[in-house]
């Protein structure tokens, strides 16, 4: 166990130094502080013309606008970072020693886990200085929203990771992850746009799809890192601290089942592509 | 050092390998030979815990090969047909990369030395990206050797390689052997396996035809042997008579030289001499044409694939 966790942390290590030197993670970044700022922008137009701010969460807005930017970017490195490794035949070569699936899988997470802490880090210093030029208060709720983004961050790679393990090349990763996200948003949208029909207006058929697609849309909220996100920034803004642990505590099972079943997936499936 | 019982890998219903029972000995350098597709590399890939077995039982280095054995692997170097290296890395960063995983103590002499033994100590701090096939074959053998495995199995190992390379790494199996390292060589090149292997076992169709040695191999995969015979005159004269000897399969004379095919159910040597001392011919010399492990090879066809499993007499 010991030796196995030794591993692990040797992989981290140099998967951990190749994405810091890589200049992708710092065009996400400045991609999604862009964005952020762009729309804080108009934002402090807006107040200028109103001259009038009345919220208890001035940034959190833009704060999850920076929080879905990186959780795609993380969500994608995730779900190519063992089809890469498969594909390229590195993999194999690690299995010929003492690295196992779960030594190499649980690098692969702390990994993408630790490159997006340290991306909520760099927002973190992005709030400060946007908080200290622009007089608007870095307040208790921001940082509560940065530590949920901790947990959030461990959903989002999680999942990347799961569609990563049952998949051996990184086309097919990609499009697998296209393909579900996609099929979350479509079900999401239909069902709202049924939920928008008076029901007496409703034919039968449309009526029991309604009801199929509200079972379906309960479980992707369960399934959907993006859901998890949606909810635990929700418990920021509701100021409800028991909603706010009971969220972390969802993120850490859901993480932790995610990383169970990769496990498993890759030992049933094998390291070739 | 290496035992399969009963091995066997089932691919769709598709027997590739079937009721395998290889057996390495410590000291070995044993060549696995067989047809393409025969199931070589699943095998190996088996050996090495890379793809599971459908049944039978691995066992290596007297322990069970099992998913949860990892200490295992660390006595095990490996070269593999491909090789897949972290192309962005540095020959120096991959091997302290794999000195880590492998707990190597003070890894840096050991990587001096096998660098030099295969010529890449100069092109340490290159890209492995931007090594050639060859450098990244001899390489491979660097990261196999690093952690001093007890056994190493090579697949193709001097597939790459130019005549230079192949006498290099040659060298360094035969090295790594003399100071007590099991290996086990599965290649095409078989008159390399023939200069390495004590010890050979074929495989076809997923199945071991025989496992011997290279002396053995060679006389069981032929049902006649060549002599090569001169007289002391032209032997066109011989021509009518060497065609009515029933133990002679074929003949070829060039002037006073004759190389006659024989069967080799008996010793047909004192007969065939008798028969020249009839005509009035001197025998001046008479040899056996070796057979090299590539021409035995070459044998490995469908209709003698049952010179392999017949019983010796």
């Amino acid at each position: 166990m010991a030796r196995s966790g030794k591993i692990t942390r040797i992989l981290l290590k140099k998967d951990l130094l190749f994405a810091l030197y890589s200049l992708g993670y710092y065009g996400v970044l400045f991609v999604s502080f862009f964005a952020s700022s762009f729309i804080l922008k108009s934002f402090l137009d807006g107040i200028r013309e109103e001259d009038i701010l009345v919220t208890a969460f001035p940034l959190n807005t833009y704060l999850s606008i920076i929080i879905i930017i990186i959780s795609l970017y993380l969500v994608l490195v995730s779900a190519i970072s063992i089809s890469r490794e498969k594909e390229q035949g590195t993999l194999e070569t690690l299995s010929y020693g003492p690295v196992t699936p779960r030594s190499f899988l649980l690098a692969k997470f702390f990994k993408d886990f630790f490159i997006g802490i340290i991306s909520l880090g760099f927002t973190a210093i992005y709030f400060y200085l946007v908080s200290s030029l622009t007089n608007i208060g870095f307040t208790p709720g921001l940082i509560k929203a940065l530590v949920m983004g901790v947990f959030l961050v461990s959903c989002v790679v999680s999942f990347g990771l799961f569609i990563s393990s049952f998949t051996g090349r990184v086309r097919s990763s990609i499009i697998s992850l296209i393909a579900i996200l996609g099929a979350f948003l479509v079900i999401q949208f239909t069902y709202n746009s049924l939920l928008g029909i008076e029901k007496e207006a409703l034919s039968v058929p449309l009526f029991y799809i309604r009801q199929t697609l509200h079972y379906v849309f309960q479980g992707i909220n369960w399934i959907s890192p993006f859901a998890f996100i949606s909810r635990g920034l929700d418990s920021v803004v509701l100021e409800n601290w028991p909603l706010f642990f009971t969220n972390i505590v969802y993120c850490i099972v859901y993480s932790v089942i995610f990383i169970a079943l990769s496990i498993g997936i890759m030992n049933r499936k094998g390291v070739k592509a | 050092m290496i035992q399969t019982e009963n091995l066997g890998k089932e691919y769709d219903g598709l027997k590739v390998v079937d009721g395998l029972n290889l057996k390495v000995e410590k000291g070995d350098i044993y060549g696995f030979l067989g047809p393409n597709g025969a199931g070589k590399t699943t095998t190996i890939m088996m050996l090495l815990g890379i793809i599971p077995q459908t049944e039978g039982k691995i066992y290596l280095l007297g322990e069970e090969l099992k998913p949860r054995n990892i200490e295992l692997k660390r006595r095990i170097g490996v070269v593999a047909e491909n090789q897949y290296l972290y192309r962005e890395m540095t020959a120096q960063e991959y091997l302290d990369f794999f000195g880590e995983i492998y707990e190597i103590q003070n890894p840096k002499k050991r990587i001096e030395e096998l660098l030099e033994a295969v010529g890449l100590k100069d092109e340490r701090n290159k890209k492995l990206g931007a090594y050639s096939k060859g450098m990244q074959q001899k390489f491979a053998f660097v990261r196999a050797l690093l952690h001093d495995p007890e056994l190493l199995i090579l697949d193709e190992p001097v597939a790459n390689l130019d005549p230079n390379g192949i006498k290099q790494i040659r060298d360094l199996i035969e090295e790594e052997n003399r100071i007590g390292r099991t290996v086990l060589v599965s290649s095409h090149l078989l008159s390399e396996v023939e200069k390495l292997c004590k010890k050979v076992g074929i495989i076809n169709q997923g199945k071991l035809l025989v496992e011997d040695n290279m002396d053995n191999i060679k006389r069981r995969l032929t049902d006649t042997i060549i002599m090569r015979i001169e007289l002391n005159q032209e032997a066109n004269s011989l021509e009518s008579a060497l065609r009515q000897i029933p133990y002679v399969t074929t003949f070829n004379i060039t002037g006073n030289k004759l190389d006659i095919r024989l069967k080799t159910d008996r010793d047909y040597r004192k007969d065939l001499s008798q028969t020249f001392v009839d005509h009035g011919f001197l025998i001046l010399s008479m040899q056996t044409k070796e057979m090299s492990l590539e021409e035995a090879f070459m044998t490995i066809t469908h209709q003698n694939i049952s010179l392999l499993t017949r019983r010796e007499n």
